[in-house]
């Protein structure tokens, strides 16, 4: 079954990220640009929060404000969940679907920040796997057939 | 295969809706109260637009957007839909191809319902264990 370390040699280790000074705007900015749903929020080189369109969709509704110069830092979630990249990609889609989380930060064993993973690169992943082994096993069955 | 249809059967079909001079902060609001990412927009029954939380987050990005405009002027105009009848899998690679989470169901003229990627993945998932599963009892019963 693929890891984590799997996916991100897929999909690269790049992470977006903004510091925990950044504004609302400079945030939604970032997203814009680089087409993505969340980023980190970076103080130093530690996570502080993640922000995303969820979130500032619901901000914005309930203040009655575009929030555009507020800090990132007043509205991103703090408590954020992440995975090793020895898990499973089936561990981390558990915790998606339970958490209704869609995007995973990466540390290794020393705490140091080493991907981003989304519920698209791990929806793709296991619908991969479980294809393959469809394959495999039908291939099984076919094989033995033939031979047997 | 399942279908759109079977889709929609597991699911609360009620759709919710604005209409094209609902204020994108009663759009917000009701995506709010309903934990959904995107409102349809529609107009004399007739579905006009797509109103998303990237849509918000991106328009307020380029500052094209203010909570008090109509959301006829931020939503999404080209809406593509699919039908009851079509299988789960052409959903999941429209969704993919177009980026999209959400299309609208239609059956003729009328919106039936609205399906997400989150139900859409949940579907084909189980439909490969299912495929596994068979296969796998299939090799207990004949061949081993």
């Amino acid at each position: 079954m693929a890891t984590v370390k799997n996916l991100l040699k897929i999909k690269g280790t790049q992470v977006w990220s903004v510091p925990v000074t950044a504004t609302v705007r400079e945030t939604l900015k970032l997203m814009a640009e680089k087409n993505i749903g969340a980023v980190l929020v970076m103080e130093g080189e530690k996570i502080a929060g993640i922000f995303s369109e969820r979130d500032y969709a619901r901000y914005a509704a309930q203040r009655e404000s575009l929030l555009l110069d507020e800090p990132v830092s007043e509205f991103m979630t703090r408590a954020v969940y992440y995975v090793s990249p020895q898990q499973t990609v089936e561990e981390c889609m558990a915790l998606m679907t339970s958490k209704h989380i869609r995007h995973l930060p990466v540390l290794d064993e020393d705490h140091n920040l080493v991907g981003l993973i989304s519920i698209g690169d791990v929806v793709k992943q296991v619908l991969e796997e479980k294809e393959s082994t469809i394959q495999g096993l039908e291939n099984y069955i076919l094989g033995r057939g033939y031979s047997g | 295969m399942a279908t759109v249809k079977d889709l929609l059967k597991d699911k609360y079909t009620q759709v919710w809706y604005v209409t094209p001079t609902s204020t994108v902060l009663d759009a917000l609001k009701l995506m709010a109260e309903q934990k959904i990412g995107a409102v349809l927009v529609v107009e004399a029954g007739k579905i006009v637009g797509i109103f998303s939380e990237r849509d918000f987050a991106r328009k307020a990005a380029d500052g094209s957007v203010s909570l008090h405009s109509p959301v006829n002027d931020v939503m999404v105009g080209a809406v593509y839909y699919v039908t009851p009848d079509q299988s789960v899998e052409s959903c999941m690679a429209l969704m993919t191809a177009k980026r999209f989470r959400h299309l609208p169901v239609l059956d003729g003229n009328k919106l039936v319902g609205v399906i997400s990627i989150g139900d859409v993945v949940r579907q084909l998932m189980l439909e490969k264990d299912m495929t596994i599963q068979s296969l796998e009892d299939y090799i207990w019963v004949h061949m081993i």
